[in-house]
This record gives C-alpha cells, structure tokens and sequence, in this order.
C-alpha cells in the first residue's frame, strides 16, 4: 500500500524477535504440539487423535468467540457456564425421544428445529439479561455476570427437577456426533462460528466499534457510539453462541445434567487469554481465540493420553496458562 | 558569574531506545538556589533527562553528582532520599484517602512499641499544619484527595514534593492544570524554596511564566542540549527559536475571516446539574472562531460537551442553521454536523491500540458501508490518508498505532478525526494543550485554513494568547455565568481576566 500521504519515518524493522511475539500464541501452540508428538512417538498425530481433539474442543471455541469478544470491549462473562448448561437441558428436553417414560415432555414429539431454537434463545436471552445489566445498571460486567451465573444455573436445576435429561433421538444427536467424511460436524459448526465473528470483527463497523469500546469507551462515546447498545449486543451475540454450544454440548453427549458446561467460563477465558485477548480491553483476533482454544485443548488431551495423573494435570494446565499468558502481555508493555 | 557549587551536574548523558537516540552526550548544571528552567519542544528530551535523573530510565552512558558527589539512583525513592523530588504533570496521588495521608505517603512519622509500629497521628498533624502555614496552603487536611479541584489537587502534590526537604525540586509542567490564581501560589511557594537555597528544575512550554520566575534556562532540542541561558539574557522569540531550530518570528497565522449567517444559536442554557452552568446564550457565525475563556471551574467544557450531548441540560434551546434541535447524544450532534476535540487527548479522545487510520474513521465508518453494511476498507484507507495529508501528520504509516505518535501529531489525526465527519461546526477544547510550539503553529494555521473555508470553530482555550489572536468573538464564564463577550480588538489579557475572576 502507498504511504507517502504521510511523511515516512525510518521503516519498521521486524526482526525474528518481533515476529515471535507477534506470533506468540501460535509460536505456544506449535511448539506444544511439536512436544507432544515427539513424547508419544508421533501418535497424537493421528487422524484418530486430532478427531478427538477438536471434537472435545468445539463446544468450547464457541464459548470463547462469546466471551473473546465481550473482553475485547473490556467486559467479563462468567455466567457462560451455567448459561451453556441451561441452554443444554432446554434443547435437550425437547429432543427426548418419545418413548422415554422420564421425559420431561413425555409422548411428544417436536420438530428437529425446536430444541435448537430453544436452545439458542435460552442463551439469547441470558446474553441480553447481562448485556443490559453491563450497561444500564453500572455494575460491573465481574458482578453482574456473577449474579446471572447463579440464576442460569437455578433455572437449569429448577427446569430439570435437577435430574438428567437423556435418551436423546438419533436424528438430534447426530448433529454432534456425525462427521462429513473425515472432518467431525462439531468442527464444521465451530469453523463457521469462528468465521462469522471474525467477519464480524473485520468487515462490519461494530467490530470496531467493540475495539474501540474497550481501548477507550469515554472516546468511543465521544466518537458518536451508542456504548450501551453495543454493550448489550455484545453480550446477546455471546448468549447466542453460548446457546449454540450448550445444544451440541447435550448432542454430543446425548444428555444434559447438573454438571453440564460447569467450570466453562474458566476454561474459556482461560483460552482466549493464552491467545492473547487482553484483559485490559482492545485488542484479540479471532485466529488468537481458537489457537488459545486449541492450546488448551492440546495440554488436556496431551496430558491425559500420556496419563498424567489428573491432580498434576490441573497443577501444569495452570502453570503453563500464567507463563504463556507473562509473555504474551509483555508485548503490551510500554518501552 | 555566579560561583557557588553546581548543586547538580550531569555529564554526557546518553540515552537510546531502539531505533531513538533520546539523548545524545547532554550536560545538565544546576546551582542551589536557582530556578532553573529546561526547556525545548516535546521529544527533545527534557522529559527522558529528568528520568535518566531519577532512575527511572537507566542511562547508556554519563554520569550524575549531586554536589560534588557521583550518584546513581535506582529509583525515584532513592532519589527522595537523596534530597530530590519530583512534581509530575499527571496527578499521582491516592484520591481515597485524606489529603494528610497523602502528603505523607511513604514518609508517615511512625512510633515505635517494642516490636511493633503505628502512625503517630498526632506528629502527623502537627507537621501538615506546619507545611500548610509555611506555605500559605489553605486546604482542610481531612478532605479526601478527590473532594479537591484538579487545581488544589495540584498544589498538594507540590506541597508534597517540598515536604521531603528535598535540595532539588524537579516540577514538570506544574501549571498545565492549574488557574492563574493558583500558579501565583505556586510562584510565591518556588520563591520561598529558593530562599531556603533549594534548586527549582522547572519544565514548562507557558514563556510568560518562565521570564517572570528562572534565573537560568537551558534549552534542549532532538536530544542535544542547545546551551544554557540566564534568563535576563534571552527574549521570548530569541528562546522560540533556540527551540525550534529555525526562524519562528509569528507564533500565530494571520486568521482571515468573513463571519456569515449564523449557524448556531444557543439561548438560556442551563445544565441539569445546578452547579454547573447556568443561563448561556451566544451566536457562532459562519466562517469565525468563538473563543471561550475562563478560569479552571468555569464550566467551559461542560458547557460544549452539553452542546455535544454529552451532558444532560434542564433548559434552553439550540439552534442550528436556524432550526431548534434536539440534540441528546453525541450521535445527534454528529448528524447535526458538530465535530468535538476533547480536551483529555489521552482520556477521552484516541484510541491507543488501534491504528491511524481506525482513529481517524471512528465516527464516519457509517459513511463507507457497501451492501450489507460491509465496511469498504480501501476507501476508508484512502480517505484517511487524504486528510491526514491535509494535516501533515508525521507517521511511519497509516497502520501505526496512535500511541506511538507525539501529541502533537495524535492531535491532527484527531483534527482528521473530525474533519472527516464533514462538521460545519468544530469544537476544539484546548486545542493546543500539551504539544509543542511547532505544532501549535500547524495546528493554528489548520484552524484559520478552516475558518477560510466556512467552517465555524468553538475554541476553549486557558491560553490568553491564544483567544486574543485566533477568535472572532471570545465569551467569558466564570463560575458557570456568562460575564461577558469581548470582539476581537477588544480582548486582552486584562478584560478577559477581570470578566473570568468577576466572582472570585
């Protein structure tokens, strides 16, 4: 691209150093898929084991494109549990298989599209109870989304009579479970997602307007954004991939219970972090999210197909987190 | 000559960043009982040498004695302890706790009970009284630092600097957040410190305030020290130009203009909160400049960031080109064709992390959506780069973050910002704060090119010199209530500070 509008000063010089930090978050998740296949022989490079990897990992990347882009306007969601968890058993309990005397809904049977819809409007709807709370109540995004944590996760326990919800039809099931040729349908869904709020981000002005909204939101204000629509956009866009994940969640497993999503938001946060969403506002890429998903997702199948013991997996999944997490924040640093 | 011992000296300080000599081979005297002015334009380096001084940057080369005695400080608080302190631009201070706690941060009298220590409060107290008479403060020690105006918030942290005993008192733009009334205290406070044989380094870009009180000033530019002057020897222009390295006879561009029909009309606008303003009402013509004057408090920018929609207002109308609007957000006022420069370059106007050209598109991305409200990129690209052009800003690219430019080169991209918008009405709230005399000049010559085009111009400004050359019309609050409009001609220094301390 021509620059001579403005005047040009001494060209940027990348070195191999600039490059890698640039790069950071992919120089971590290759170079840990590098260690684990030399540790296992080159086994974890099996078709069979990646299917594994991103089949275990999907629900997850569609958690961390939500939460990814509500840290990039400088919020916080730890409801996304507790909200995929719910949106599970709604959609679940509308794909019960008509036979099942524990239904929740026994003897009927709903179009396909039902527990789907359901499903995404549960977490809609949660998205848009946070989004509001975030920008008209003045509390802050760590509060409100604390407090609606613990209502998605009531409802989902009142909803259930806290039992499970199982015996789920085939034809719903396969929706997670089915793969087209080699490439698990789970991956195929997460790719779109990943595709849609990259697009989002990209090519559409309110994804700079969620940039901006977290570099200086008193500056976006000025700048003529509606910070509060933006504000619970972003938070219903989240809900609503929140609200997809939790139907594949139920799919995949083929019920959905208690335990459902718990512990997601950690996980998810946890990934866009390692690829390199500051907390601070303003900045992450799509790409970054999914290499944070996939990272984490690496250390946990890594570790487990090597049998680590789970207590120790725990202890290295965080060290590994806060190290990547030190250096990937140093480039943020001011000289 | 003078003959006393330099207080400090330093020698041959070297200081690079990558890609960036700050300082190349600088040598820096001050004697006890000067005041010492370091001048230069921003990123000369003023800044770096006083943190080289301080330990905050270490120096690749050179060294520091303080009087006679080679130092190296590690840190500000080795500093302190060695007798220097520093006051800062930017406000540093606890704003949750009581002004007492703050003056004595890091340096609370403790008392000592066997093993175990509390704050003597009583000593505490004592020594604030005695540091508020010595210094003529007159402040209640209990106040939480936040209850304080900017202004008084200001003259604790001088307070603070002086109470370390300190020999040296490094003070970096001191007034650039202060009113006058308060820069003559704080003039009275250097006047009493060089009795007591201390050294005042004293940064700032205000020239009135460097001849009235330095004894020597050094001039530093592109990280070399220019030389060093007593202050009795130079004249203002002799220094502008020792600054800027060339020839700076006009400080202002000559500002033609032909004032038309009027664009805006505000009539008895009074703001919602009732300790704000009250009752203003004036006119912006076509193709002028209204300048708005007052004192710290004076509720200027409240007033325009009303006119913006940014503040709630309980009565009063606004017109533009003759039709009464409504204007309730900023979005409303950028429909109505009103563009706003904030005052707080760093708080409310750049985005720091993204890119010139992201900046300078914020409020017009609206404008370049294609079908399905794709952004189109290239002719965002495209028209940024045209206005930057226009605006003569220095970057390596276009992609460059906002944050590495200098302030004065941020402010065009946000003058670009805005002129983007294609506003008829253009709110600058003190325009030229913080940035150097070169670009003050760009960015006067860019006000009088919009003027001559029809453009009108809002300008809040605390810089006398600055109303008096470049307004059509300048109107004074003070406290909130309108004290006055004076035509050009009739604004100087004085009518505008008898209207702007009307209730004082």
């Amino acid at each position: 691209m021509d620059n001579s509008a403005v005047s040009v000063a001494a060209p940027e010089r990348t070195s191999l150093r600039t490059h890698l930090s640039r790069h950071s978050s992919l120089v971590t998740f290759i170079s840990l898929a590098l260690l684990l296949t030399i540790l296992t022989h080159g086994a974890a490079l099996s078709v069979d084991s990646v299917q594994n990897l991103v089949v275990a990992e999907a629900v997850r990347a569609f958690a961390a494109l939500g939460v990814g882009m509500i840290i990039i306007t400088r919020g916080i969601d730890l409801s996304i549990g507790s909200v995929v968890g719910l949106a599970a058993s709604v959609a679940a309990s509308f794909a019960q298989t008509a036979d099942y005397s524990s239904a929740l809904y026994p003897g009927h049977v709903f179009p396909l599209w039902l527990p789907i819809l359901a499903g995404i409007a549960t977490g809609a709807l949660f998205g848009l109870l946070n989004g509001a709370l975030v920008a008209y109540s003045r509390l802050p995004a760590f509060i409100a989304t604390l407090g609606t944590m613990s209502i998605a996760h009531g409802c989902q326990l009142i909803y259930t009579h806290a039992a499970s919800v199982g015996s789920l039809r085939p034809d719903y099931k396969v929706l997670a479970q089915g793969s087209w040729g080699p490439v698990p349908n789970l991956a195929i869904f997460a790719f779109i997602a990943a595709l849609a709020v990259w697009m989002l981000l990209r090519f559409f002005r309110q994804g700079t307007y969620f940039y901006a909204i977290g570099g200086n939101e008193v500056a976006a204000k000025v700048s003529g954004i509606n910070v509060n629509r933006q504000l619970i956009l972003v938070y219903t866009y989240a809900g609503i991939l929140y609200g997809i994940g939790g139907c594949l969640l139920a799919a995949r497993i083929g019920l959905a219970d208690a335990l459902s999503g718990q512990g997601m938001e950690l996980d998810a946060i946890a990934a866009v972090t390692v690829g390199g969403v500051s907390q601070s506002g303003g900045v992450g890429t799509v790409s970054g999210m999914m290499l944070g998903v996939l990272t984490l997702g690496i250390i946990n199948y890594g570790m487990a197909y090597m049998g680590i013991d789970s207590y120790f997996q725990l202890l290295i999944k965080g060290m590994i987190i806060l190290i990547a997490v030190y250096f990937d924040m140093r480039k943020y640093k001011r000289r | 000559m003078d003959d006393r011992e330099y207080i400090l000296e330093m020698t041959g300080v070297d200081k690079r960043f990558p890609g960036v000599v700050a300082l190349d081979g600088v040598d820096f005297r001050v004697r006890p009982g000067e005041v010492h002015a370091l001048m230069g334009e921003n990123g000369a380096g003023k800044s770096t040498l006083m943190n080289c001084l301080f330990g905050i940057h270490q120096m690749d080369a050179g060294e520091v004695f303080l009087a006679g005695r080679k130092v190296k400080f590690l840190s500000a608080k080795d500093a302190l302890m060695a007798g220097v302190s520093m006051i800062h631009q930017e406000l540093s201070n606890v704003p949750k706790r009581s002004v007492q706690e703050n003056l004595w941060l890091g340096q609370e009298p403790w008392v000592r009970y066997g093993p175990f220590k509390t704050l003597n409060k009583k000593k505490m107290r004592q020594k604030t009284l005695e540091l508020m008479k010595e210094l003529e403060i007159e402040i209640n020690p209990d106040l939480l630092m936040e209850q304080l105006s900017i202004s008084r918030q200001q003259i604790c942290e001088i307070a603070k600097a002086v109470s370390y005993d300190a020999r040296i008192v490094v003070m970096d733009e001191p007034t650039s957040s202060i009113s006058e009334v308060e820069a003559e205290h704080l003039f009275r406070i250097i006047r009493g410190l060089k009795e007591k044989n201390v050294a005042v380094i004293y940064i700032s870009h205000k020239m009135d305030e460097i001849f009235r009180i330095a004894d020597q000033i050094s001039v530093m530019r592109d990280g070399r020290m220019i030389g060093t002057y007593p202050a009795a020897g130079v004249d203002e222009e002799k220094l502008i130009n020792l600054m800027v390295g060339r020839d700076m006879t006009h400080r202002f561009p000559p500002v033609e203009s032909n004032p038309g029909e009027i664009c805006l009309q505000v009539e008895h606008l009074t703001a919602a909160n009732p300790r704000s303003f009250k009752d203003i009402s004036f006119t912006l013509r076509k193709g002028e400049i209204l300048g708005i004057g007052g004192l710290v408090g004076a509720q200027r920018t409240e007033l325009v960031e009303a006119i913006f929609g940014l503040r709630t207002v309980a009565s009063g109308t606004i017109a533009v080109h003759g039709k009464p609007v409504n204007i309730r957000s900023s979005g409303d006022a950028i429909a109505q064709g009103i563009g706003f420069i904030t005052e707080d370059r760093r708080g409310s106007g750049i985005f720091p992390l993204l890119s010139i050209v992201t900046n300078t598109a914020m409020p017009s991305l609206g404008r370049f959506r294609r079908l399905f409200g794709v952004l189109n990129h290239r002719k965002i690209f495209e028209a940024c780069r045209r206005i930057n052009e226009a605006m003569r800003t220095k970057a390596p690219s276009l992609n460059t973050l906002i944050q590495n430019l200098s302030g004065g080169n941020q402010q065009k991209v946000l003058v670009a910002r805005w002129l983007l918008t294609l506003p008829d009405i253009l709110i600058m709230d003190e325009p030229t704060r913080g940035i150097d005399v070169g670009a003050k000049f760009e960015i006067y010559t860019i006000m009088a090119d919009l003027v001559r085009e029809g453009k009108s111009i809002i300008m809040v400004s605390s810089e006398m010199n600055e109303l008096i050359a470049m307004a059509n019309q300048v109107l004074v609050l003070c406290e909130g209530r309108h004290t006055g409009t004076l035509a050009r001609g009739e604004a100087t220094q004085e009518s505008i500070m008898r209207l702007a301390a009307k209730f004082e």
